[in-house]
């Protein structure tokens, strides 16, 4: 799997281009100017905005000044889940570039997690790695890297430095090959309508006969819903595209889907 | 007397869905809470799960260990529940990991951890005041 370079490079290196616009109702000097800026799927808000604080920061008064926060279509964005996974769940069907709203007021304490400094973004991310390693390997090779290899890891994502990050996680990436795969696949299913926040159950790589799992039959098992289905009698569609990220060792799937109202 | 839970031959009690204090308000639920529904394609699973508590270093330990909780309460909650019952002072932290070594996110529902990292039945949690898995 970690031949794949190609593949591995661009999952690393996609981007978004997105358009932040202060929010209207914000205390500010002079006009606000929207911000452009390229946001990499694998990353995380507060970890690649600082630009975006500093350029609305310069047109704001200290006091009018709290933890920034996102939204977009008055949806507060968690921070915590990468930025692909935000944007193929909530705007992946509008055109680009994504327009997201910023506030540095009313922080929405039931819905975002707050993020006052960076090492709470790394905790967050390794936290992240070592429960999927827990299910690849049952933790053993994260807990035989040393400090400095976790540190690494984290310092490749924050510099967004491939090589530096792929030369310990292919090592997180590896299993013996009597085995055919993890222990597990780590992943998680995200919908756009659901009122669960993802889908995570435990799946093997191989079935009990040997046979390696597709992706078609980890959805057939774990979101039968999102396999597109002609129902001609009541004249019902569903538009299903599914968005495959696999990065960090992890498997996020988005699945959106699209369920127009049944005509009676 | 802690409430048995019926199902589970009088060994977990039952953790109130409710803020445990009279004096709790809204602004201590849990962000992101989110109750599965009856129709996720799992109706003969319970709707509850079996945690242990254990403590971690010096951090007090709680009487009662054995606790049955709603699939879809949230780390944060259970966390706030933890704090309360150890009477913690409102600035001392509360760490909550799996299998000793990660510590799941705050929104994270405990259901989806029994599912992922349960044994025996049931899913083990260490607590602890300082960060004792990095």
């Amino acid at each position: 799997m970690a031949d794949d370079k190609d593949v591995l490079r661009d999952v690393w290196f996609g981007r978004i281009p997105t358009c932040f616009t202060l929010y209207q109702d914000e205390v500010t000097e002079r006009e606000a100017e929207p911000f452009y800026l390229l946001l990499p799927r694998v990353s995380y808000l507060t970890l690649v905005t600082d630009k975006v604080k500093k350029h609305f920061l310069r047109i704001m008064k200290q006091e009018d000044v709290e933890e920034m926060w996102f939204e977009y279509e008055g949806l507060p964005l968690k921070w915590h889940y990468p930025i692909g996974v935000l944007f193929d769940l909530h705007a992946s069907n509008t055109a680009l570039p994504w327009s997201v709203t910023v506030h540095f007021k009313t922080f929405p304490e039931r819905d975002l997690l707050h993020c006052p400094t960076n090492s709470v973004i790394e905790a967050h991310f390794m936290s992240g790695i070592k429960e999927a390693d827990a299910l690849k390997h049952k933790g053993q090779v994260i807990n035989d890297m040393q400090k400095k290899d976790h540190k690494q890891l984290w310092m490749g994502l924050q510099n967004d430095k491939f090589d530096q990050f792929w030369a310990m996680n292919r090592k997180l990436m590896e299993y013996p090959t009597e085995e055919g795969g993890f222990r597990y696949i780590p992943f998680r299913i995200y919908q756009a309508m659901s009122d669960r926040p993802f889908i995570q159950r435990l799946f093997r790589p191989v079935s009990a006969d040997g046979v390696a799992h597709t992706l078609g039959d980890l959805l057939k098992e774990m979101c039968p819903s999102a396999i597109p289905q002609d129902d001609l009698r009541s004249l019902r569609k569903r538009a299903s595209s599914t968005v495959l990220r696999k990065t960090k060792g992890a498997l996020a799937l988005t699945i959106i889907q699209d369920k127009s109202k049944t005509v009676r | 007397m802690t409430k048995l839970h019926s199902s589970n031959a009088g060994t977990f009690a039952k953790m109130s869905d409710n803020a445990d204090s009279p004096t709790e308000s809204q602004k201590d639920d849990p962000p992101t809470q989110q109750p599965p529904t009856e129709d996720s394609g799992l109706v003969d699973e319970k709707k509850k799960i079996d945690v242990l508590l254990k403590a971690v270093g010096d951090t007090p330990i709680m009487k009662t260990k054995k606790w049955t909780v709603e699939r879809g309460r949230t780390v944060h909650s259970l966390s706030q529940f933890i704090s309360r019952f150890l009477k913690l002072e409102p600035s001392e932290q509360l760490f909550i990991y799996v299998n000793q070594s990660f510590a799941p996110s705050p929104d994270q529902e405990v259901g989806v951890l029994f599912e992922s990292f349960g044994s025996d039945g049931k899913l083990v949690l260490h607590y602890c005041k300082s960060q004792a898995w990095g």
